[in-house]
């Protein structure tokens, strides 16, 4: 085996052009594989990113016993909020993760009354991370101080006919099933370009909220954001491992018909890369086989000296495997550079379509997603396509009778 | 040139199984390419086509003040005589169909459970009703002049548990800007094949929203289908009175147009990726081929070929495998596209709580991807090839002959 080895590695590189030609376009073409995954996992963020922010973040925790109550929002308080940030902000995916509480109310004016969702935030933290702090098109964003303000959409504002500086009727539950009033002020409106969403909720100081509620200090809700879409599961596990005994979901649980969405475009394009997975590897094979098909006079020379056809088979297949796995290692640094590269500076797309205005839940910019499990795993598809495509030349090399391929021009 | 081809074609056809593999890996791309783009524009026209059967239609002729994102039905919000104006409509030679409808907004309440919706008061002798009239998955659709009937979407009826027959409480804003509730009993339930459509609206006889909401005879606005929505802009010129105004689909659907170009950039970047793949495929293999006829490149140079003739024969190679290439491609392309684009692919099983969800994505491939796809493959592979192309005529004709058999 070890002389096999040893033949085969010689021979690799007596041929050191056509070998390095080989395993360079292999290379590229696992590179490639390599950032189509990253590219699709950056334009899921980029599309759904700022949505799942706005609908309430990667993962919301709340206190055992809310799922059963989910359609009334139950008002419970959680044990120890300050624990679970905690066990979230030591989570190297976690971007923020801030406290909330979240009841439902209505807000009525002389247009009318609106059911809505009013959630108390912590202004500081969500302001890096939420659309709605980006968005703000009158007035300011919330500050942790502030009393009987309101931050609302442009939908709602647009519904109900009113600007900034208005004062509207705000009821909503508070705790133990009482319904709590208040006027409040519009301090802010935030406009993300899709009226169905802005129509439903509003924000205020969590501080206010705890107060007009009858939550002194406690909070119903710790919301979390991660860098990527997909990353909730692990944070979930590390999460629950340190703080058990909450109810933890994701943006999947609390949205279906996104996840819908999002699965129904992945597995469409999980297709789409198993096909280009075909076109590589039937360029893999064409090399290996000329490989093997210029070297016919080799092999007669072989047989004739008493190499048998195992021997000749297991010499061009390691010899195909050696080539695959030089292959697989450039692939590995150069897709890494490209896609990591990418997914460090970016990639403004929106010269490539008329994309003159957006909302703003659709980012201009993507930033490629950077998994090296994925990379791994192209690494090993390609050492196995490389193996494979060099088992049927070598079959026939073995099988060829000595003496016809000496004859061989 | 006659020549050229003649000798290229004898040259691929000496190496079968690799002009065959790389034509193959063209060929693939190409079908890849194709059926991508079928994918994308069949996802992009189906809900387009949705929304304009169940929500916008191609035309709409409103008050001029009114606002779709109000559901106001204040008397100087809607247009007065709404039956005359759609049956004028109606006479125009490009329009399918024209009818009055009524928008308001509502919340459905049964028991403690309540939900808002869009209330949509139809005329229920149209033909504009039939997407959700054959969308019936129980029960039987409105007659005009049901007095108690409502019709609601199967998502809507789940979250609340009603069946036909039940009743529920519906409270809707009134054209004196106060609110008003009423029980109806349910006729129907349909399923467009849009979830989130149907789960926030219901119907009511045209008649009944009316007296309801206090609008009189008015009407929110005409919903207007024509035979080709191409014409949307010709007809919406033609169609003018006072105090009113006429929107086409594109006005309508503007974050729709948006999310079109969106995924036009995303598709973009797809295909270079798979270009790039097919390229390398392609200089790989050409690269490999001129190594491999050193000894033969020499004698054609020792033979008087010029390093333009060269260069030209191998160009030629090129062109013939793109060709064999491209008319697989096609073959496959569209065989798929088309075969799917019958079927559909279903994407059903992907379910909210259990509920089929029938969406399901027909392919559709437009001739003008099919030139623009197929011509990009082909010159690609010709400047693919090229660098090989121009190493092989750069040989010396001495050294070339001394190369390894």
């Amino acid at each position: 085996m070890t002389l096999y080895l040893r033949l085969a590695w010689r021979n690799v590189w007596r041929q050191g052009r056509r070998t390095l030609i080989i395993a360079v376009a292999m290379g590229v073409m696992m590179s490639f594989l390599v950032l189509y995954d990253g590219l699709i996992g950056g334009f899921e963020q980029a599309v759904y990113g700022n949505a799942i922010q706005l609908l309430g973040g990667n993962i919301q925790i709340h206190a055992p016993g809310y799922n059963e109550k989910i359609g009334r929002k139950p008002l419970l308080a959680l044990d120890d909020p300050q624990a679970l940030l905690a066990a979230a902000e030591s989570q190297p995916n976690v971007v923020a993760a801030s406290q909330r509480i979240s009841t439902g109310g209505i807000v009525t004016n002389r247009e009318g009354a609106f059911s809505v969702a009013v959630i108390g935030i912590e202004p500081e933290k969500e302001a890096l991370v939420s659309p709605v702090a980006q968005n703000i098109s009158a007035g300011r964003y919330l500050s942790a101080q502030d009393g009987d303000v309101i931050v609302i959409g442009q939908g709602l504002a647009t519904a109900m006919n009113v600007t900034l500086g208005d004062r509207l009727t705000l009821v909503a539950r508070a705790a133990h099933e009482q319904n709590r009033q208040r006027t409040m002020e519009i301090i802010g409106i935030y406009d993300v370009g899709v009226p169905s969403v802005e129509k439903n909720t509003l924000y205020l100081a969590l501080g206010e909220a705890q107060q007009l509620f009858g939550l002194d200090g406690q909070v119903t809700e710790v919301v979390i954001s991660l860098k990527q879409i997909g990353q909730e599961a692990g944070v979930i596990s590390a999460i629950s491992a340190a703080q058990p005994g909450y109810e933890m979901d994701t943006w999947v649980n609390s949205f279906p018909e996104l996840k819908q969405t999002m699965d129904m475009k992945s597995s469409a394009m999980g297709v789409f890369g198993i096909i280009m997975l075909c076109v590589v590897a039937i360029g893999i094979l064409n090399s290996q086989m000329m490989a093997v098909f210029e070297r016919t006079r080799e092999i007669g020379v072989l047989g004739a000296m008493g190499v048998k056809p195992g021997g000749i088979m297991l010499l061009f297949l390691l010899e195909g495997t050696l080539i695959g796995l030089m292959g697989a290692v450039i692939g590995a640094l150069l897709g890494t550079l490209v896609n990591g590269s990418l997914a460090y500076f970016g990639m403004d797309y929106s010269g490539l379509a008329d994309l003159t205005e957006y909302t703003a839940l659709i980012s201009g910019r993507i930033y490629s997603q950077m998994v090296p499990l994925k990379v791994l795993q192209h690494a090993i598809t390609v050492l196995v396509i490389a193996t494979l495509a060099a088992f049927l030349p070598a079959r026939d090399a073995s099988r060829r009778e000595p003496a016809e391929a000496l004859h061989h021009v | 040139m006659f020549q050229f081809i003649r000798m290229a074609y004898r040259n691929l056809l000496r190496h079968r199984r690799r002009s065959a593999l790389s034509a193959l890996a063209l060929a693939v791309s190409l079908a890849l390419l194709l059926f991508m783009a079928a994918f994308f524009k069949g996802e992009m026209r189906s809900s387009l086509e949705d929304t304009l059967r169940l929500n916008s239609g191609h035309l709409q002729v409103r008050n001029a003040s009114y606002d779709p994102e109000k559901y106001s039905v204040a008397w100087q919000y809607l247009l007065d005589n709404p039956q005359a104006i759609a049956s004028q409509i109606a006479a125009l030679p490009q329009v399918a169909f024209a009818t009055p409808r009524l928008l308001a907004s509502g919340i459905v309440s049964v028991g403690d459970n309540s939900v808002g919706v869009q209330v949509m008061g139809v005329d229920p002798a149209s033909a504009a009703n039939d997407p959700y009239r054959q969308g019936l998955i129980s029960g039987e659709f409105l007659s005009a002049d049901d007095r108690s009937g409502i019709v609601i979407g199967a998502p809507l009826a789940a979250a609340l548990q009603l069946k036909v027959g039940d009743s529920l409480t519906l409270l809707i804003n009134t054209a004196e800007g106060a609110v008003d509730e009423q029980p109806f009993s349910v006729r129907g339930i349909f399923f467009t094949g849009s979830s989130t459509y149907d789960k926030g609206i219901v119907l009511l006889p045209l008649a009944k929203a009316q007296a309801f909401s206090g609008a009189g005879e008015r009407a929110s606005l005409i919903f207007i289908m024509l035979h080709d929505r191409e014409l949307a802009p010709q007809v919406a010129a033609a169609i003018t009175g006072p105090g009113f105004k006429t929107l086409t689909w594109v006005e309508m659907n503007e974050l729709l147009v948006l999310v079109e170009n969106f995924s036009n950039a995303y598709i973009m970047i797809l295909n270079l990726i798979i270009l790039g793949v097919t390229v390398t495929v392609i200089v790989n293999t050409m690269l490999m081929a001129v190594f491999e006829r050193t000894r033969e490149i020499g004698i054609l140079a020792a033979l008087g070929m010029k390093a333009r003739q060269i260069i030209a024969l191998f160009l030629t190679e090129a062109s013939l495998l793109a060709l064999g290439g491209i008319a697989l491609g096609l073959l496959v392309g569209w065989a798929l596209s088309a075969y799917f684009g019958q079927v559909g692919i279903y994407f059903g099983d992907i379910g909210i709580s259990g509920m089929v969800l029938g969406d399901s994505i027909h392919p559709y491939l437009m001739g003008e991807d099919v030139i623009n796809l197929t011509v990009t493959a082909f010159i690609v592979t010709l400047l693919a090839s090229y660098y090989p192309a121009h190493l092989a005529s750069r040989m010396q004709p001495v050294e070339a002959l001394k190369a390894e058999k």
